[in-house]
């Protein structure tokens, strides 16, 4: 009986000395991880998106929640002067789960900056491309946001990378999300940029 | 009841005087006509290649068995056909450090650390090929070898030119007469169809393969290549282009005849010889490589433990009323 | 006292180095070790998680029941691998971007639960920090060994830290592709164990 509640109560208190100290340790990296994720998925699609800009849009992001998921926006003050912000949608039924799309669109005249590929994990040298080649994601360069964006086989306005058509499906998909969301949300992101 | 008696005499028995030496001998002569065609078609780099290739093979051998401490072994000229075939193998303007990476692959992860010859499960040369493939695509891509070089036939390969073209427009470049008589752009000993024929029927002849595994696999090929071709003719070439293409017969007569990795009744070597050719043209039509010859006999040399245990009974087993 | 623990921790560098005597923790080895920034990455991580549980095992080997001792030990080296994946995730993203599932892996990998089982749990916290430091070493120094192998064969460059190759071949050379494959793992790994046990055997 001894032996039965020493070995109880040894295992709970070491559970509970090593949740706690994880609760720690998480709690004291949690902001360093979301900077890391910011600087070496985010930052650099963001980068090519608008090029240089005038202001620091990973601190002035703000948070909109919209049909129970909470979509991060990223304001950016262009070169020339216009503003645009940037957020990321995910593109459902890419070969390898989700690929991650981060769209910039100029708040002024309601055009796409453009748009690139942040996450994804599609076959290297086929789907990848969507990446690695900006190509492809250059044809939502300048397009105004009534554009039909899907494949041109499904009488959309883009070419699919060939040998990936899954991955590219899966791309104009995260790019027509993010239209729908920024007609929808526009009001509050313009209440946001204030 | 079985009646049968065998009979085995007493001892001394006659030796006949065969050994390793003569067999791996008759082997590189049968090579001959395969391997002077490839030279005087390809020029003295087709000689460079041989040459080094079938050396390295045996310094490897040499290097292996010093390190090892084991007698000395490449007297037997076991690797040195093992270096022979993988520099026939080889396009003629293979760099020399792609042919000695290739030997090393070959003599010393496909056949001495197994414990040498006959103990390998897998054909080396094979292995050395299936490596330097998958490393260099580049190397073997035989249009762009044969750059530099003036035929007077068509200067392309045929298999390449069947993934890419469809069979329509290669039957027009490649009349199969020109094929079987090496005019083809090709790997130094493979294009010479004919010739590799009279090399194998001289190893059968003298017994040194048996004839079931070259004759199953040709069949396996003719078979197969029907059965898609008659599916669609437009798409799917007939069996001669691919019979006398690309490594087809070398394989028949060399490759997956190799002692210790194919098997040895009579039955599994027809299935073993019927099934590595079907899987070729399975590769070659509907997968990603233009020839899956190696592949293919490498994939054999897996199944044949398992293929080789369909074999007729041992003598003394199953007696119920002992 | 002092020449046990210089014997502890010796051992680990040679007699027992980890994936080359013992044969243990293959996974890591195999997967990882496309360059030798991810061995090292690796190791380190493995080291730090080797550490620490020697040390809070040996001290707690009397409080622990036998019984659940192997629950108990296991809960240890997740917590600190957990700790080296946030840490890893907060300081040093690239690398555990390209390590990914390798690192919770750690909790599993035999060399941790072994050194637990069949060193701390029966000798000192001094002893035994000199034992996972030792063993721990040995094991970077392995991957390394290995992924600067593979690497320099396979791509050509050889990665110490940061992504950027601190040496490069000339364009002359030609990658052995096959070697940063998955199957040129366990090339690599027999012919370093050969070489090994050759020098061994003298």
């Amino acid at each position: 009986m001894r032996e039965m509640i020493s070995m109880v109560v040894v295992l709970t208190v070491l559970t509970a000395v090593s949740g706690g100290l994880l609760a720690a340790v998480k709690s004291g990296t949690q902001d360093k991880i979301e900077a890391q994720i910011f600087k070496f998925a985010l930052a650099p699609a963001m980068n090519q998106i608008f090029g240089e800009v005038e202001n620091d849009p990973g601190k002035e992001k703000f948070e909109i929640e919209h049909d129970g998921a909470k979509y991060q926006f990223y304001p950016a003050k262009l070169a020339d002067g216009s503003k645009a912000v940037a957020f990321e949608t995910k593109g459902k039924g890419g070969y390898g789960g989700d690929v991650g799309l981060m769209v910039g669109i100029n708040i002024g005249n309601d055009q796409i900056v453009a748009a690139r590929v942040t996450t994804h994990s599609e076959t290297p040298g086929l789907g990848a491309r969507a990446k690695d080649d900006p190509e492809f994601v250059n044809q939502f360069t300048d397009k105004p946001l009534d554009t039909n964006l899907s494949l041109k086989n499904e009488n959309g306005s883009i070419d699919a990378i060939s040998g990936a058509t899954i991955t590219s499906k899966a791309v104009t998909l995260a790019a027509i999300q993010a239209q729908d969301l920024y007609k929808k949300l526009k009001p509050e992101i313009l209440k946001n940029i204030q | 009841m079985n009646n049968n008696k065998l009979t085995v005499s007493h001892a001394p028995f006659w030796h006949d005087g065969d050994s390793l030496f003569q067999m791996n001998l008759n082997i590189m002569i049968a090579t001959l006509p395969a391997v002077i065609f490839g030279i005087i078609q390809f020029g003295t780099p087709a000689v460079g290649v041989l040459a080094l290739s079938l050396s390295s093979a045996m310094v490897w051998e040499l290097i292996m068995n010093v390190i090892s401490k084991k007698k000395i072994t490449i007297g037997d000229l076991d690797s040195a056909v093992i270096g022979l075939l993988f520099g026939m193998m080889l396009p003629a303007t293979s760099p020399w450090w792609l042919v000695i990476t290739g030997t090393f692959v070959a003599v010393i992860i496909g056949k001495m650390i197994f414990g040498g010859i006959g103990a390998n499960p897998f054909n080396p040369v094979l292995m050395g090929m299936a490596f330097l493939m998958l490393s260099w695509k580049v190397f073997f891509d035989f249009d762009a070898a044969y750059v530099n070089y003036e035929f007077n036939f068509t200067a392309l390969a045929p298999l390449a030119a069947l993934k890419f073209q469809g069979a329509q427009a290669v039957a027009e470049l490649f009349p199969l007469g020109d094929l079987i008589m090496g005019k083809q752009v090709g790997a130094i000993g493979s294009t010479f169809g004919l010739g590799i024929i009279i090399g194998g029927i001289y190893l059968i002849l003298r017994g040194y393969i048996r004839w079931e595994i070259p004759v199953s696999f040709i069949v396996g090929i003719i078979v197969t290549a029907l059965c898609f071709s008659m599916a669609n003719p437009d798409i799917y070439a007939g069996p001669g282009i691919h019979l006398f293409s690309g490594y087809t017969l070398i394989g028949a007569f060399f490759l997956a005849t190799e002692n210790s990795s194919s098997p040895s009744n009579r039955i599994p070597m027809l299935l073993y010889g019927f099934f590595a050719a079907v899987m070729i043209i399975l590769m070659r039509n509907i997968g990603v490589y233009a020839d899956g010859t190696i592949l293919a006999i490498l994939l054999l040399n897996v199944v044949n433990p398992l293929i080789d245990t369909i074999r007729p009974k041992a003598l003394g087993k199953g007696v119920n009323n002992a | 006292m002092a020449q046990s623990l210089a014997k502890e921790f010796t051992k680990g560098l040679w007699a027992e180095i980890p994936p080359f005597r013992l044969v243990l923790g293959l996974c890591p080895v195999l997967a990882v070790t496309k360059t030798v920034e991810n061995g090292i990455g690796m190791g380190v991580a493995t080291t730090f998680v080797l550490v620490f549980a020697n040390l809070l095992i040996s001290l707690l080997r009397n409080v622990i029941p036998s019984k659940v001792r192997i629950a108990c030990y296991i809960v240890i080296i997740a917590t600190f691998v957990t700790i080296v994946e946030l840490v890893m995730q907060a300081y040093t993203y690239e690398l555990f971007l390209k390590l990914g599932i390798f690192i919770p892996l750690i909790v599993v990998n035999c060399i941790v639960l072994g050194r637990a089982e069949a060193f701390a749990s029966k000798n000192g916290p001094a002893l035994s920090v000199a034992d996972g430091l030792g063993i721990g070493i040995g094991f970077t120094l392995s991957l390394a060994a290995l992924g600067a192998v593979r690497e320099i064969l396979g791509a050509g460059t050889i990665t110490i830290w940061g992504g950027n190759p601190v040496f490069e071949m000339g364009p002359a050379f030609h990658p052995f592709a096959f070697m940063v494959e998955a199957p040129g793992a366990f090339v690599a790994l027999g012919l370093m164990l050969a070489i090994m046990n050759l020098i061994g055997s003298k």
